[in-house]
């Protein structure tokens, strides 16, 4: 009886050590998906005069790609209008949605000035997702908080929402998003974001 | 007759309980049915006079004033300015229950109004008296008042039903409020410009990024709030609650392989 006991603690122990190995080896690939993205900021901003727009561009369209949810991110940024979509109007804005984010890092990461980027903390989040929190250091100004939400998709991991001191993309573009699909239809928006894409550079659907 | 009689403390503490009190009643009834925005199209119209007189008049001003003045006078007016309204952070760190903060806001007070040479170099900031950002809207939100319905005020910009209260307050604990015209309109005219020259790199990218100006600007406004509100480390829940609701019973991915 007592040695069954002692098997059971015994079992019990190795699936407590093997679940923190497996809970600190998840959290490593969700910091290194990070981090990665950080470093790949860090270098279209030192090369930001070489690269120029298109350069910054090119280089970091398989960097979202591979670490961003953006299906994900555009199915929640439309909320109660995605349904309304079809498939062919779906893909059409995932990938309008993908050159959008593309562009806009392109565009605003186009200097550097001694900008560092250190991850400050981790929290655990509902159903596996985890909070990376972020630092942006930079001379003489205040550093900016980036938490980067992540999740897990068949095993890897992908962020799916910034909040830039405390401000969140994702819900503040599905406010104005929805306002605009709501009151002139999801054309307009369609519209509109390329506007905003081609304002900034960006190319145009390659659909 | 009996206000005159009172001191100006006594004053400043029984506006604060009035606001308090009619702030709690109001905000009650305007978000009754969870609308942050109940009163948009009004506020879509002040928003819309604001953007275009700023855009005619202030945003030039501004550009042309941050253009010419060196940073380093920039930052002493900044410094200046900010020192002038101190008084309401002093305040409001106390009022919130933050007697170390509130300590701490008041020393630098004074240290920068006098070794800062009446506020121009930031002192505080180099001797471990950091600046705070407290307010009577985050007091009252720290109180336990909901914000109540976005409010888009002609001149002043993006506000709410509770923080509007902050008007007063601020106003009643700047000491420009009590100078002469001779003195006031000047020195209200550079805060105002230095202000929206502040502010000229949060409306370029707000130019650039939104497709619905007013909403960006509400939202923005709404987030940044909470995010002082709690000194910023604000819930988490809310990051990942959107995708709750959007995806009901999953993480969501398997709504999303529909669309692949």
């Amino acid at each position: 009886m007592k040695s069954r006991r002692r098997y059971i603690q015994y079992i019990a122990g190795i699936i407590l050590i093997a679940c923190s190995f497996t809970s600190v080896a998840d959290e490593n690939g969700a910091v290194a998906v990070v981090e990665n993205f950080h470093s790949s900021l860090l270098n279209i901003m030192k090369n930001a005069d070489s690269l120029q727009f298109q350069g910054r561009y090119d280089t970091l369209a398989p960097v979202l790609e591979s670490t961003f949810d953006t299906p994900l991110i555009a199915q929640v940024i439309l909320s109660r209008y995605w349904s309304d979509l079809n498939e062919e109007q779906q893909d059409q804005f995932v990938d309008l949605f993908n050159r959008l984010s593309i562009s806009t890092y392109a565009y605003r990461f186009d200097s550097y000035s001694g900008e560092s980027f250190k991850t400050t903390g981790i929290e655990e989040l509902k159903r596996g997702r985890l909070l990376i929190k972020t630092e942006m250091a930079r001379q003489n100004e205040k550093p900016v908080k980036f938490d980067y939400l992540v999740h897990q998709n068949d095993g890897n991991w992908y962020i799916i929402s910034v909040i830039a001191d405390g401000i969140n993309d994702i819900s503040l573009k599905r406010a104005e998003y929805v306002a605009i699909v709501s009151d002139k239809g999801f054309d307009n928006l369609v519209i509109e974001i390329e506007n905003k894409i081609r304002e900034m550079g960006g190319p145009s659907t390659n659909i | 007759m009996i206000l005159t009689r009172l001191t100006p403390i006594t004053k400043i503490s029984l506006v604060l309980i009035f606001i308090a009190l009619t702030t709690g009643c109001a905000t009650t009834q305007t978000t009754a049915n969870g609308d942050p925005d109940p009163l948009e199209p009004g506020n879509r119209v002040f928003y819309s006079i604001n953007d275009t007189l700023d855009k005619a008049l202030l945003q030039p001003i501004a550009e042309t004033y941050a253009e010419y003045t060196p940073d380093l006078v920039r930052t002493a007016i900044t410094n200046f300015f900010d020192n002038l309204s101190y008084l309401n952070v002093v305040l409001n760190s106390f009022l919130q229950g933050k007697f170390d903060q509130g300590l701490s806001d008041a020393t630098r007070l004074v240290f920068n109004t006098t070794i800062g040479l009446g506020g121009l170099v930031d002192v505080g900031s180099h001797i471990d008296l950091p600046a705070h950002n407290e307010d009577f809207g985050q007091t009252l939100a720290v109180w336990g008042v909901d914000q109540g319905s976005y409010l888009y005020i002609p001149v002043q910009g993006p506000n709410t039903t509770r923080d509007v209260t902050d008007l007063a307050t601020s106003a009643l604990t700047n000491p420009i409020t009590y100078a002469a015209g001779a003195i006031l309109f000047p020195l209200a005219a550079i805060n105002i410009i230095n202000k929206r020259a502040n502010l000229l790199e949060a409306t370029r990218i707000r130019d650039e990024a939104a497709v619905d100006p007013y909403v960006f600007t509400r939202e923005a406004h709404l987030q940044r709030r909470e995010y002082l509100i709690h000194d910023g480390n604000p819930p988490t829940t809310g990051y990942d609650d959107i995708f709750d609701a959007e995806n009901g019973n999953g993480s969501g991915q398997s709504d999303v392989l529909r669309i692949e």
